[in-house]
């Protein structure tokens, strides 16, 4: 188990007073809140400020963990001595049992992180809702799918003790399901106290990124090179859709950045989303004699000036 | 534990499918009902139906009200800063659809 050193999480002095910890902590968590973050580790990070602030803020875990001293490093293998706790007293609050790290958890226990408003239960009461994240491709959202799911749920066990329990899912992924709807599978949260209903386990669609095709609500869009002269003078090209690829007709004279939409082939739905074409234009590079040679004979032929309007 | 041979299970797409009533909405989000009632007066959630008990919150409402929960046990933010704080992420998401639309990633 590694220490934490909490005082240098959260970037203040041992002296800091408790309204300095609370700055620190409100400053840290809006820059790494994972809702609001785009720093790639900031979930981690955010939890990792969270449990300090856990310490810090209140006087008497602040008073146990300044009492086993200062020869402690961050990061350093850590035991706690005996005794560390004598006389100190914890009440729980705040935060999810199963997000605390070991050595949190060691010293004030996962009961302290404490599991939130569980004391008082009625006799029969229905299961607490579940709800996780699931990564699907573009594509089943198109088809629809079905995909096995891996839930992970902090359990706490006859002893007291938080354990994570894995269990597996098939679900049916709808066709036309868009990023961020949630799937309610009924009954599939915890189980119901006395003759409760269990809970619902919520869903939530996430799309990998996909290499060619971002989606906007219904619709997708895709990048598309041509060629100048298919560009100019028109063409047939092959597009790729999520669902196959389909044959396209360039106008003659379209110029880059112009959208071409395909009616209906956006994500399925009532209506269906479209796809959008975002025509590019791909040079030739000018490497051989006889294409520079071709690039020299359209110079000549154009009398073209792009700046024309500067 | 292995998924079991039965069938896959067939979920709802909460967005489309399902409205919530203020139970429904407290159990699903795991927000006390106190606390949704002063988003509903923040103007942040907004159900149809004039009194309490025959509010119907569209299924976009869940996601609203599990983030304001969140900024709120995390931040540290009252009812108006969430508030504000959702609005400014309304905007940005918008923002960002339009870049993507653009072809920006």
């Amino acid at each position: 188990m590694k220490y934490k050193d909490y005082y240098e999480i959260l970037g203040v002095p041992r002296t800091a007073t408790e309204a300095e910890i609370k700055g620190a902590y409100r400053k840290l968590a809006r820059k790494y809140h994972p809702d609001v973050s785009k720093e790639s580790d900031a979930e981690a990070r955010f939890k990792e400020i969270g449990e300090a602030y856990q310490v810090l803020k209140e006087p008497d875990k602040r008073a146990a963990y300044d009492n086993m001293g200062t020869q402690w490093q961050g990061g350093q293998d850590f035991q706690p001595p005996p005794n560390w706790d004598a006389g100190f007293e914890f009440n729980g609050r705040g935060g999810n049992a199963g997000d605390f790290s070991d050595f949190f958890e060691s010293m004030f226990g996962a009961q302290a992180g404490g599991a939130r408003g569980r004391s008082r239960r009625p006799m029969h009461a229905q299961g607490e809702d579940h709800h996780a994240k699931v990564m699907i491709d573009l594509e089943d959202a198109y088809r629809g799918a079905s995909r096995n799911v891996t839930l992970r749920m902090p359990m706490t066990d006859a002893s007291g003790r938080v354990t994570t329990q894995e269990r597996t899912l098939s679900v049916n992924i709808p066709k036309g399901v868009r990023e961020g709807q949630h799937l309610r599978l009924s009954g599939q949260g915890s189980p119901g106290v006395g003759q409760g209903q269990p809970g619902d386990l919520y869903l939530e669609i996430a799309f990998r990124p996909h290499r060619l095709f971002r989606v906007d609500e219904r619709d997708v869009y895709v990048d598309v090179p041509l060629a100048p002269w298919e560009a100019a003078l028109g063409a047939t090209v092959d597009v790729p859709t999520p669902d196959g690829s389909v044959q396209l007709t360039i106008p003659p004279n379209t110029s880059a950045g112009r959208k071409l939409r395909l009616k209906g082939k956006g994500l399925p739905s009532n209506p269906a989303g479209d796809l959008y074409v975002v025509v590019g234009i791909a040079l030739p590079p000018a490497d051989t004699p006889e294409a520079r040679e071709a690039y020299a004979a359209m110079q000549l032929a154009f009398h073209f000036n792009p700046r024309a309007g500067f | 534990m292995k998924a079991n041979e039965s069938p896959a299970l067939q979920g709802r797409v909460v967005e489309d499918e399902v409205q919530l009533t203020l139970l429904e909405l407290c159990q699903a989000s795991g927000a006390p009902r106190e606390r949704i009632m002063t988003w509903v007066s923040e103007g942040m959630l907004e159900p149809v139906g004039d009194r309490p008990p025959d509010w119907r919150f569209t299924g976009v409402s869940l996601r609203r009200t599990r983030l304001a929960c969140r900024l709120e046990q995390d931040l540290e933010l009252n009812p108006p800063g969430v508030a504000l704080a959702l609005d400014l992420m309304d905007e940005i998401m918008a923002l960002r659809a339009e870049l993507r639309r653009s072809g920006f990633r």
